[in-house]
């Protein structure tokens, strides 16, 4: 049942006073509150059984978890992002309010409901009170996200004025759809308003700089999800609801002023929209305020020198530096990078360091507007040159960018994958040797036919045990070939489960992990443990070298080479299709890692 | 209102006597056909253009101020923003297939499929102008010397004419349904919905969105699947809609007749 249909009789609604210049009995006083309180119970209880609520509820909820299932549960980014899901549920409570308010315009019926003892405007004021009926949905997906986000693991705590944002939002969304359907009875512009609602908050560009907040709900920019705890202001929660109820109260005088046709009412609607409207322009004002030099100050000596700030704690001769409140990561840290060290013959002198990075942007306008343009330069600088940033990273420190640990499913175990790897490829010494610029392209190094990848590679196996699919699916295929330039020749490489999510940063962003690296790390799986161990431990110096290469490693298991899937146009016997051209034309080399 | 058999003769109108077998005439299964041209003017006066037109001008205005924006901010619209603009036609459009006294255009000898089908037919021109403008404005945002190619707009279109006929299909649909009254507003979130999860379920993705998918592939793909919706719509909208054969020989038979 959607909210546009027909109500039951009402109880107490004998003859009103008509104020909307209707044709029907004028009753002098008549019990008007307790029509209208009448007619919003039987809206909000049509509401609450709405189909499209309900479906909105449920696509709300989906969108929720969309936008939080992949990445790290931040109560500071997590809380904006239910809004999300709450802008979904007010497309469908706009288009739901719309129709119960255009009711009575639609199809001709306005002569009959003109003959009912409710006037129009009771009527509309009952649609605006029966919103309340949206609240239940609202709770509900506000309720369930965080029960979900607890779960996960949420670092921080959740903001109850975002929250309460969200549902003022659902509000603000069916006062809109109150006014629409009072004015335009059509369904299409009920769907139009909430196609509008969607665009406004979706689009990107739409808005930029610190107007982003004002509009909706923002949904496409910022760096909420990269930032190591809440930043006052970013977002401005407290304005935005207000905006938020301003809106509402906006909406709702429109609504009423439709219906309304006494100039007494009419002169107290003027006034409510007039301060509806400054309460609007104020919250936006407020929303447009830069964030405090002090708050940014200390936000970027956080990013540039995290250290200052984090708490470290040291376990198997591994420090973890954690930013405060993500203390909770430290065993699903430990967890892969213990693994692997418990398989290794000796570590290297270097003690390694796992270490929280921030990835954050700047320039960006949404975080720094209003600052002079010396001093956005100078945060400029610093972040540019903080850890993480630059490839010139220690050779015994592993980066964790803040936001990018998921907190559960595939994605973690793909990002337990690369904490080993990268634990791996330390212990067995690849140095970080990749040049090229952050902000352009880079070139990591590639240990190119050297055993020290392998051995790096099957720790990493042994230690997570990642299914062999996924670790197939990384070699190249017939139609998706990939691989790098070394010393003028084509090198394929193999793409790690994870690869490109940035889960963790590598010393000097990792190397590049070859075809032949990986196929003989799978071939050494299928041997039995103690066996490759005892290979290992006898001459593990030999084994680090760089120039010990695959094939004799593969000579001491007592295995053979697996071979190298080679691209269509270098396989033997290859002939180029008509029309097909073969360019010669080298490319960016990567360098071979040499240490 | 009870639906008639094609069979009987609308031209005999006098009431049959009780007991007296129904006689059915015969009549060329498509005499109908000779009727249309007298329909065409009553059915594009009673399509809904108001509608159809809000809705397309709606997406062509949102484009265009995003244009605005885009030339004086120096970025350039994509094929995405194309795609959110066109959002608003496909709504109109679901309100545009619905036949407002069905149970009365079902008694006529036309079948109540013609005055639908005519009025998508209409449609179909509005929306490909909204298209053809909507693509204008978007290329207008490009420099004429930009680097390399633009993506190719056939796919893009087959896109959006998948998008058409979903919709389409949903409001013939909805319109067999106890919302018949409010088809457009049901089909519009109904095929939104189903445009999404096509989008974002890697099943349906990886047949629908490039890439992964090449241009050709997703080409062919949304005709298939507009292809598909058609047919769903050609049979929801021959649909008999309410069926009361079972209650009708209860009500004419002796024993549930009183007098």
């Amino acid at each position: 049942m959607t909210a546009t249909g027909g109500g039951p009789a009402l109880p107490g609604t004998d003859a009103p006073a008509r104020d909307d210049g209707g044709s029907g009995v004028t009753a002098a006083h008549a019990p008007r509150l307790r029509t209208v309180l009448d007619l919003a119970k039987v809206e909000a209880s049509l509401l609450v059984r709405s189909l499209l609520v309900l479906a909105g509820l449920l696509a709300g909820g989906a969108v929720v978890w969309v936008f939080i299932h992949r990445a790290e549960p931040l109560w500071w980014e997590v809380g904006w992002k239910i809004g999300f899901g709450q802008l979904v549920l007010g497309m469908a409570v706009l288009v739901a309010a719309q129709l119960a308010a255009g009711r009575a315009r639609r199809d001709g019926l306005a002569d009959l409901y003109a003959s009912f003892p409710a006037t129009a405007a009771a009527r509309t004021l009952a649609h605006l009170a029966g919103l309340a009926g949206a609240v239940p949905a609202s709770l509900l997906l506000v309720g369930a996200a965080t029960a979900v986000v607890q779960v996960r693991g949420a670092i921080g705590i959740p903001g109850v004025v975002v929250l309460a944002g969200g549902l003022l939002l659902v509000i603000a969304a069916g006062a809109a759809g109150v006014a629409i359907g009072s004015r335009f009875p059509h369904p299409l512009a009920g769907v139009l308003g909430a196609l509008a609602l969607l665009l406004s908050s979706g689009t990107y560009r739409l808005a930029s700089g610190a107007a982003i907040w004002l509009v909706p709900w923002e949904t496409s920019q910022g760096q909420l999800g990269e930032l190591p705890g809440p930043l006052a202001g970013y977002p401005p929660a407290g304005a935005h609801a207000a905006e938020l109820a301003g809106l509402a109260a906006l909406a709702g005088t429109a609504a009423l002023a439709v219906t309304v046709r006494r100039a007494r009412a009419r002169g107290g609607l003027a006034a409510a929209g007039i301060i509806a409207a400054a309460v609007i322009c104020s919250a936006g004002a407020l929303q447009l305020r830069p964030i405090p030099t002090a708050d940014l100050n200390h936000l970027v000596s956080e990013v540039a020198d995290p250290a200052s700030v984090q708490r470290c704690t040291t376990a198997s001769q591994v420090r973890y530096c954690l930013f405060p409140g993500f203390g909770g990561q430290l065993l699903s840290l430990e967890a892969p990078v213990h693994a692997v060290l418990a398989q290794l013959p000796a570590r290297p002198d270097q003690p390694l360091t796992v270490r929280q990075v921030v990835g954050l942007s700047l320039p960006d306008p949404a975080l720094t507007h209003g600052h002079p343009n010396r001093e956005v330069s100078q945060w400029d600088a610093q972040v540019q040159h903080a850890p993480g940033n630059t490839i010139a990273a220690p050779a015994a420190t592993i980066y964790l960018p803040v936001g990018a640990w998921p907190a559960a499913g595939g994605q973690l175990a793909d990002a337990n994958f690369d904490l080993a790897l990268a634990t791996a490829q330390w212990a067995v010494r690849i140095p970080p040797q990749t040049t090229g610029s952050p902000t352009s392209e880079l070139f990591p190094c590639v240990p190119l036919d050297q055993a020290r990848e392998a051995v790096a590679i099957w720790l990493a196996i042994l230690a997570t045990h990642p299914p062999a699919s996924e670790l197939q699916d990384g070699l190249p295929t017939g139609t998706h070939f990939f691989g790098a330039e070394v010393r003028n020749t084509f090198v394929p490489t193999w793409h790690y489960p994870g690869f490109g999510a940035g889960y963790v940063t590598p010393p000097g962003g990792g190397p590049g992990n070859t075809a032949a690296g990986f196929l003989l790390a799978n071939a050494m799986t299928s041997l039995p443990e103690q066996q490759v161990s005892h290979v290992l431990t006898d001459a593990w110096g030999r084994w680090l070298n760089w120039r010990t290469t695959d094939a004799q490693l593969a000579a001491a298991l007592g295995i053979r080479m697996p071979s190298v899937p080679l691209p269509p146009s270098l396989r033997p016997g290859f002939k180029p299709q008509p029309g097909m051209r073969i360019v010669n034309q080298p490319g960016p080399q990567n360098p071979v890692c040499t240490a | 209102m009870i639906p008639q058999s094609p069979n009987i003769s609308h031209a005999e109108g006098a009431p049959r006597a009780p007991g007296q077998p129904v006689r059915r005439t015969w009549r060329p299964r498509l005499s109908w056909l000779r009727a249309l041209p007298f329909l065409a003017r009553p059915i594009t006066r009673t399509m809904p253009w108001a509608t159809l037109i809000t809705g397309c001008l709606a997406g062509t205005v949102f484009l265009a101020v995003l244009a605005h924006a885009a030339q004086t901010s120096g970025w350039l619209l994509d094929q995405g923003t194309v795609r959110l603009a066109f959002l608003p036609p496909v709504a109109a459009l679901a309100f545009v297939p619905r036949v407002p006294f069905r149970p009365v255009t079902q008694a006529v000898p036309v079948p109540a499929w013609v005055a639908p089908a005519g009025h998508l037919l209409l449609a179909v021109p509005v929306l490909a102008a909204t298209c053809w403008a909507q693509l204008r404005i978007m290329m207008r945002t490009i420099p004429p010397h930009t680097l390399g190619h633009p993506p190719a707009v056939y796919p893009l279109i087959a896109q959006l004419t998948g998008w058409c006929a979903v919709t389409t299909a949903a409001a013939a649909c909805a319109g067999r349904s106890r919302y018949a009254d409010l088809g457009g507003a049901i089909a519009a979130p109904v095929s939104f919905a189903a445009i999404a999860l096509a989008w974002h379920v890697p099943v349906s993705a990886r047949l629908l969105v490039g890439p992964p998918a090449t241009a050709h592939g997703v080409t062919i793909a949304w005709y298939a699947v507009a292809s598909a919706a058609l047919a769903l719509t050609c049979v929801a909208m021959r649909d008999q809609w309410h069926r009361y054969s079972r209650n009708l020989h209860r009500l004419s038979s002796p024993d549930h007749n009183p007098s």
